[in-house]
């Protein structure tokens, strides 16, 4: 079982996506929803989350459903944590 | 580290003498192409400075001067014949210097974007269409590299690092800076793929053994990205029903190899797909132009030093009026500003790769801007080294000449001009969602 923290994950999401758009998001809001998300966008996001939380996003994780929401994102920084820990990698 | 490595390079092009422009013996080039000058092209490279030099290059201060060595002196001739040497092509490659960031665990140099952007600004200061090569070998490596599944990076890696040359397919002829217009299908056939279509002006398709191709994806499996979801797929350039046509006499970078390709019911293995399932096709794009940006970035970085060597020496040795050009003070306020172009793409092209190398999510932005600023800067600074040399400069195959045409294609490639200042205002809008 990990220790992963789920609402520090959504909050770090948050204050990033924040930070950027200058303007509040709730985690289940579809960030393609309203108006769509650039793809030079999405890139930062990608980026971020490697950084943030030391994982790597490649391939089929790329996928947009996987940053749709900031639950989907943070769902996804677990499971490559987990993953990761495994030793199996991206 | 990156201005050590690139002030020490050795003047090129603008002492050469013009008529040293025979390649060194060896046999001709087969490709097709009008040769204006009918020079024979070695296909393996026996100048000084071996290609062995290559392998031998530890670091890529010492590759530095090893390319310095084979290019130099040459790459006034590729210009003129618009051909590069394959052979010296595969000796970068398989020494690793064609994609010299990729990771050393699928057999790369494993530099950070910093180092390898200095590199890429030494070649590009002495040949562009050597540096378009590496760009395309680059930015194929980094597509699979960031797609690709682990089985296919560890199929396809060290391939591209080890003397197979690769090239990636964007545009069509509805296609350019809108590439939401792309109609190159891919289709799922049991264990296979088979793509139909077509791509134009791809850099380096001419020498390219391994096609990464871009087409939208039709499968049952789809899933969530629906109709805008789309795939690269490595496609070996010798599958039937791929056919490569050269662009006749490009404007710029001559003899890199630009080419169109036609797709007729090409069929691969579906594990060719990089990542096995669609992804929007904006990102997917993005993602893998993303390093051709940085790695243009810094070849205009190159443009500007060669124009700049090239002006300075002229400037101070050309007398008139009884004195040197550079003390007429028109003249140098030329060398004063393409003094700060060179260098203020220098600054922009570090600050992003800084940003690559942290893991920075400014990289985005900032990769666009180096790009932005470095082509424009070369395309001005070209024209002003052009002008500074003046008839000494004004003839094909000249390092300022062939500048000046390479410049302006660095304005088109990789996001015009225009699409990057579209960018770069929505950025500061702030329309990221």
């Amino acid at each position: 079982m990990s220790d992963f923290d789920t609402e520090a994950t959504e909050k770090e999401i948050l204050r990033f996506l924040e930070a950027r758009t200058k303007r509040a998001w709730e985690t289940d809001t579809d960030l393609f929803a309203s108006g769509g998300l650039s793809s030079l966008f999405a890139m930062e996001l990608v980026v971020h989350l490697e950084k943030a939380f030391a994982v790597s996003v490649r391939g089929a994780d790329l996928r947009l459903d996987n940053f749709r929401t900031v639950e989907s994102m943070t769902e996804l920084v677990d499971r490559l944590r987990t993953t990761s820990a495994g030793g199996t990698g991206a | 580290m990156p201005d050590r490595l690139l002030t020490e390079a050795p003047p090129s092009g603008e002492a050469k003498v013009r008529g040293e422009v025979t390649a060194p013996g060896g046999a001709a080039d087969s490709g097709a192409v009008t040769a204006p000058v009918g020079k024979a092209l070695p296909d393996t490279v026996t100048v000084p400075g071996e290609p062995t030099a290559l392998g031998a290059a530890a670091s890529p201060e010492e590759a530095a001067v090893a390319v310095t060595a084979l290019v130099a002196g040459a790459a006034d001739a590729w210009d003129r014949a618009g051909l590069l040497p394959v052979g010296l092509l595969r000796d970068l490659g398989a020494a690793g210097w064609l994609c010299a960031q990729v990771p050393a665990a699928y057999g790369g140099r494993g530099l950070t974007s910093a180092a390898g952007g200095a590199f890429t600004a030494h070649v590009g200061s002495l040949c562009s269409s050597v540096r378009s090569v590496l760009t395309s070998q680059g930015m194929a490596a980094w597509t699979i590299e960031r797609l690709g599944t682990e089985e296919q990076r560890t199929a396809f890696l060290p391939r591209l690092t080890g003397g197979a040359l690769a090239a990636a397919g964007f545009s069509e002829r509805g296609a350019g800076s809108d590439l939401s217009a792309m109609t190159t299908q891919v289709r799922r056939d049991g264990d296979a793929v088979v793509l139909d279509g077509h791509k134009v002006w791809v850099t380096a398709a001419h020498y390219a053994d391994l096609l990464v191709l871009f087409g939208r994806y039709e499968d049952d499996d789809a899933g969530a990205e629906g109709a805008d979801g789309a795939v690269a797929v490595v496609v070996p350039a010798d599958t039937p029903g791929v056919r490569v046509t050269r662009v006749a006499d490009p404007l710029g970078c001559r003899a890199a190899g630009h080419a169109d390709i036609a797709l007729d019911a090409v069929r691969v293995p579906a594990t060719h797909v990089l990542g096995g399932s669609s992804l929007p096709l904006p990102l997917l794009v993005t993602t893998a132009l993303a390093y051709g940006r940085m790695s243009v970035a810094w070849g205009c970085v190159g443009i500007l030093r060669g124009c700049l060597t090239a002006a300075a020496r002229h400037a101070a040795t050309r007398e008139q009026f009884g004195v040197p050009l550079g003390e007429h003070q028109l003249v140098a306020r030329h060398l004063a500003e393409l003094f700060a172009a060179e260098q203020t793409a220098t600054r922009v092209c570090e600050h992003a790769s800084h940003c690559w190398d942290d893991g920075s999510p400014e990289q985005v932005v900032a990769t666009v801007l180096a790009k932005h600023v470095s082509a424009g800067n070369a395309a001005r600074g070209a024209a002003t080294a052009v002008q500074v040399l003046a008839s000494a400069g004004a003839q094909d195959g000249h390092l300022v000449a062939r500048a000046h045409r390479d410049a302006k294609l660095m304005e088109i490639i990789e996001g015009s001009n225009e699409m990057c200042q579209l960018m770069l205002a929505r950025h500061v809008l702030g329309n990221t969602v």
